[in-house]
């Protein structure tokens, strides 16, 4: 095909008219086909843009799908436009293939394991090894070396050796196919999915190196001990950047180990990153599976005889004066799975750290599970680790069998997301107050996760009831288990019957801004399935139905997305993609050499093949061969048109200079210009009586009207012509506008494209004009995009009916809106101009409904008859 | 230009071969498939195709071989690469080598039949 072309062109000598004509012909399907590719790229990368500033939660999958069908789009322009125009504009091979794998080396860098140590000992632990051994278990051994704590005896299996591990049993590609088409939506499958590559690793093999590593460990800690010992295994995972996102409770924690199991159970806490909560959390939150890598910590039990969770600064309230301590008999994982009743005390952050309050989980005690002895020193230690790492810390803790305290782990509070401004007592009764009028159904309980939500009743109790539960509904559980946060996404709100702030629901919760109302016995009774309710979990309400003041005045949930690893990588993978530097195409630098971004590369194209297809005709030598001044009323006005295929009706004559309205037979052509010319222009300037083509060439002929136009082809006002394709470029006044459009039975070829921008007001002005203008055409359907002074609007696979009335309005907005201009500033004009330009709009689109069944609908009316 | 009619479907999972083309044909295509590179190529130089649609992961040879072997022996016959695997480098490579487009799996019926009218309009050889 190139060489076709190639030997077409390089002679200029006669040719006959059959063969001009089917060279154009293979022009236009290149030039069609760039568009085609033009338009799905513009959309893509709105897409993508959008998607990054959305807050919704999106994997890889759909960052490398966009990203691959841009390229794919990118590149078929290219291809066309060297078809185009014989092979010129090769070197923008080059700059695309250095910018596609500049993107590709983005998307596919592999986060870092710093170290080659497998195991590393308490002692070697503090948190500058966070990189080997996760953030758990270096804020424990800096807690153990740098604040001088109690700490459990232990070791931690460092990321290094985890990544030894997945490779050298290589169940990481099976892993990966199962996850890619895995629908995190499709709970069933979800299940699965997490069971079987669970499996999977438990199954794979230790290297033998790793596993003789974990055994002398266990027996150097039983050796110390001087005997027996069980051990806790814990994950520590790296990539769970704090700051970003909690992790809490979506990773396995096994307690009460026989040493000898340790590294069965090390195989089992790897396994634990698929988990479905961890998973769905992941997806949620913006993480790349491979972004978090599994650190383990194997730690001696504590033989605790109490136990408990403390905040040195109650996370819903961090001016607060307390210490928060929950505390119960025994040791687990109780209190932060939610499942037991605990101690409640609140106790002074200052020396001497008085007790003010105690709530106790046996209301019959006399005493609760620590001493008030216990509860001072656990305030004071809750407070040294607060003030060495710098912020309110979350601490697990225990009470071994001679009195001893140990620090089990610590970490920063609600420095995730979703943290809203806090209300205090008095927001909570003027929030009912004003809101709801009606008694609540329940009241009460702990205020778990700020906000209001609204939904159906769903209870759950075990799996089988997760899999059915409906997007949007309330989720209402007996005790708040870290398994339930799978269905966080979809909950409109948690209410449970018993729980606290201190469970990993309750945290997923707050960091999903989901609100959750624990604390509150009998709620499973007293709630129906089905039963429409609105959960107010800051002013600690429940009540029937839903109370609209009450959810409007909720703040939103929080951009999840923000700052995450896929969120940064798109970020960073946009750089190359959107921003446009190919401005100005009289520029010397607007060449294949200065394009930066796909963007450019795309705009290179474009630009580049309109003007191709512009000097087509003096390819030949002859320029009027293919652009004709388009005659209208009798005058040559100043519109030209280019028939690039079968625009013209056949017939018509061919070799004058001249082409008659009469003679176009494009559609979307007529569309616009029977929206041109449907409703005369009503000044300032006066109207010229002659007729609406006449103004329209005035405008355009007239320099005080128009001061942009220049002699050039690219400065005149033209379309560009086929059958079902019309591309319309103009400067009307001190606007420039192209308007493009195509008619196919194949909706990825239908579509109207609109492209503003203002010329010489103030900045002000043409702003409020984009913004006038935008606010039109969305409500015509229009995806309208704003950026400064320039609009771009689209519409994309609609029917040609809907389109053809787009394209009406779209060539009567071209026209009016030029009024805008001149008196925008005027009192009151904007409304009456909105209120005249509704009104003309829906006489021109009932005129078309009246019209439908007429052949030549869109001949234009004479405005001065 | 022939007319579009016969579609060519290569790829190895029998669930997609068997799905696809009986939708296909129930949009009046006339559908062949092959798992295989070889066959594929058997099928091409019979002539019997109008537009390929490739899968990159074949059993006897991977998919973007199988795409130079086809184009070698039909240069103007428009293939639709058609794959799971979202790579920017695979997908300039095959259009590179001559592949009319790279789509991704999953994809609706209508985006394929469009894909394929449009890869047969854009690519068959001049006329």
């Amino acid at each position: 095909m190139f060489t076709f072309l190639a030997n077409l062109f390089r002679p200029r000598p006669k040719l006959g008219p059959e063969v001009i004509q089917s060279a154009l012909r293979e022009h236009f399907r290149n030039f069609r086909a760039l568009l085609t590719a033009n338009n799905n790229a513009l959309e893509l990368m709105s897409a993508v843009e959008e998607m990054l500033h959305s807050g919704k939660p999106f994997g890889m999958a759909f960052v490398r799908g966009d990203l691959t069908a841009l390229t794919v789009n990118v590149y078929k322009m290219m291809h066309s436009l060297v078809a185009l125009s014989d092979g010129r504009y090769k070197d923008l091979h080059e700059r695309f293939k250095i910018i596609t794998d500049q993107i590709e080396a983005i998307l596919s860098r592999q986060p870092e394991v710093s170290g080659t140590a497998l195991v590393l000992t308490m002692d070697e632990i503090d948190s500058s090894a966070v990189d080997q051994v996760g953030s758990k278990m270096a804020n424990l051994g800096e807690i153990r070396n740098r604040i001088g704590l109690s700490v459990p005896d232990g070791f931690a299996v460092t990321a290094a050796a985890a990544r030894y591990f997945m490779e050298s049993s290589q169940v990481q590609d099976e892993i990966n196919r199962r996850l890619k088409t895995l629908d995190i939506d499709n709970l069933e499958a979800l299940y699965k999915v997490s069971s079987d590559i669970q499996d999977l690793i438990r199954a794979a093999p230790l290297p033998d190196d790793l596993e003789t590593l974990i055994r002398e460990h266990c027996a150097r800690l039983a050796h110390d001990a001087g005997g027996p010992i069980a051990v806790s295994l814990r994950s520590s995972a790296l990539g769970e950047d704090s700051v970003h996102g909690s992790f809490a409770g979506q990773y396995r924690t096994r307690l009460g180990v026989d040493a000898t199991d340790a590294p069965a159970i090390y195989k089992d806490i790897v396994a634990g990153k698929y988990q479905s909560q961890a998973i769905v959390y992941r997806q949620q939150r913006g993480y790349r599976h491979m972004d978090v890598l599994m650190g383990v910590g194997c730690l001696v039990m504590v033989d605790a005889v109490a136990s408990g969770v403390s905040y040195s600064s109650p996370p819903d309230n961090p001016r607060s004066p307390w210490v928060v301590i929950h505390a119960a008999p025994g040791l687990g994982d109780q209190i932060v799975e939610g499942s037991t009743p605990y101690d409640l005390l609140h106790v002074s952050r200052e020396s001497p750290h008085d007790i003010v309050q105690v709530r106790l989980a046996n209301s019959r005690a006399d005493h609760g599970c620590l001493s008030d002895r216990q509860v001072r020193e656990l305030a004071l230690l809750s407070m040294r680790i607060e003030n060495h790492f710098g912020s309110p810390q979350d601490i697990e803790w225990a009470v071994d069998r001679s009195g001893h305290m140990v620090i089990l782990q610590a970490r920063p509070i609600g420095s995730a997301v979703g943290q809203m401004t806090v209300p205090t007592g008095d927001d909570e009764r003027e929030s009912t107050d004003r809101f709801a009028e009606q008694a609540p159904v329940l009241l009460g309980g702990v205020t778990a996760s700020h906000g209001v939500g609204a939904g159906e009743v769903f209870k759950v109790s075990c799996k089988q009831d997760i899999l059915h539960f409906p997007k949007g509904a309330v989720l209402v559980v007996e005790t708040p288990y870290p398994e339930w946060a799978v269905l966080i996404n979809r909950a409109s709100a948690v209410v449970s019957e018993s729980g606290q702030s201190a469970t990993h629901l309750a945290t997923v919760a707050r960091e999903f801004g989901v609100p959750a109302l624990f604390d509150l016995p009998g709620a499973v009774a007293l709630l129906d399935n089905g039963q429409i309710v609105t959960v107010d979990a800051t002013a600690r309400r429940v009540y029937e139905g839903r109370i609209e003041a009450l959810l409007d005045a909720a703040p939103h949930r929080p951009n999840l997305m923000e700052g995450s690893p896929i969120h940064k990588l798109l970020k960073e993978a946009l750089v190359h993609i959107t921003p446009l530097n190919l401005t100005a195409p009289d520029s010397p630098f607007f060449k294949p050499a200065s394009c930066r971004t796909l963007h450019d590369i795309t705009r290179f194209c474009h630009e580049k093949a309109l003007a191709e297809m512009f000097n087509f005709g003096r390819r030949y030598g002859s320029r009027d061969k293919s652009a004709k001044q388009l005659y209208v009323v009798a005058m040559p006005s100043q519109w030209w048109v280019i028939n690039l295929e079968d625009g013209f009706r056949e017939g018509a004559d061919m070799s004058s200079p001249f082409i008659r309205i009469e003679d176009i037979v494009s559609a979307p052509m007529l569309a616009i210009w029977k929206g041109m010319t449907a409703v005369p222009w009503q000044g300032p300037p006066p109207v010229s009586l002659r007729g609406l083509g006449a103004i329209i060439a005035q405008s355009a002929m007239n320099p005080q009207l128009d001061p942009a136009v220049r002699s050039s082809m690219s400065g005149r006002n033209y379309f560009l012509l086929s059958r079902n394709y019309c591309n319309l470029s103009v400067r009307l006044g001190y606007h420039f506008a192209l308007a493009e459009a195509s008619f196919s039975e194949l909706l990825s070829e239908s579509y109207v494209n609109f492209q503003f921008q203002g010329g010489a007001a103030d900045e002000r002005r043409r702003r409020r004009r984009v913004r006038l203008l935008g606010e039109m055409l969305r409500e015509i359907g229009f995806r309208v995009d704003i950026k400064g002074d320039s609009l771009t609007a689209r519409i994309e696979k609609r029917p040609v009916p809907y389109l053809k009335e787009r394209l009406v309005v779209l060539g009567y907005l071209l026209i009016h809106t030029r009024q805008v201009d001149m008196v925008m500033d005027e009192e009151g004009f904007i409304d009456k101009f909105l209120s005249k330009v509704r009104a003309d709009i829906r006489t021109i689109l009932e005129d078309m409904v009246a019209d439908s069944g007429a052949e030549h609908e869109t001949t234009p009316k004479h405005p001065a008859g | 230009m022939k007319q579009l009619r016969n579609i060519l479907l290569v790829d190895d999972e029998e669930d997609f071969l068997e799905t696809t083309s009986r939708r296909l044909r129930r949009r009046s295509f006339e559908v062949r498939t092959a798992a295989r590179c070889a066959e594929a190529v058997t099928e091409v130089l019979s002539g019997w195709p109008h537009v390929v649609v490739l899968d990159v992961m074949l059993p006897d040879t991977d998919g973007m071989e199988c795409l130079r072997r086809i184009k070698e022996v039909a240069p103007h016959l428009p293939v639709v690469m058609l794959t799971g695997h979202a790579s920017l480098q695979a997908s300039v490579w095959g259009l590179e080598h001559g592949a009319s487009d790279y789509c991704l799996k999953p994809i609706e019926l209508d985006e394929l039949v469009e894909k394929i009218i449009i890869a047969h309009k854009e690519t068959g050889a001049p006329s």
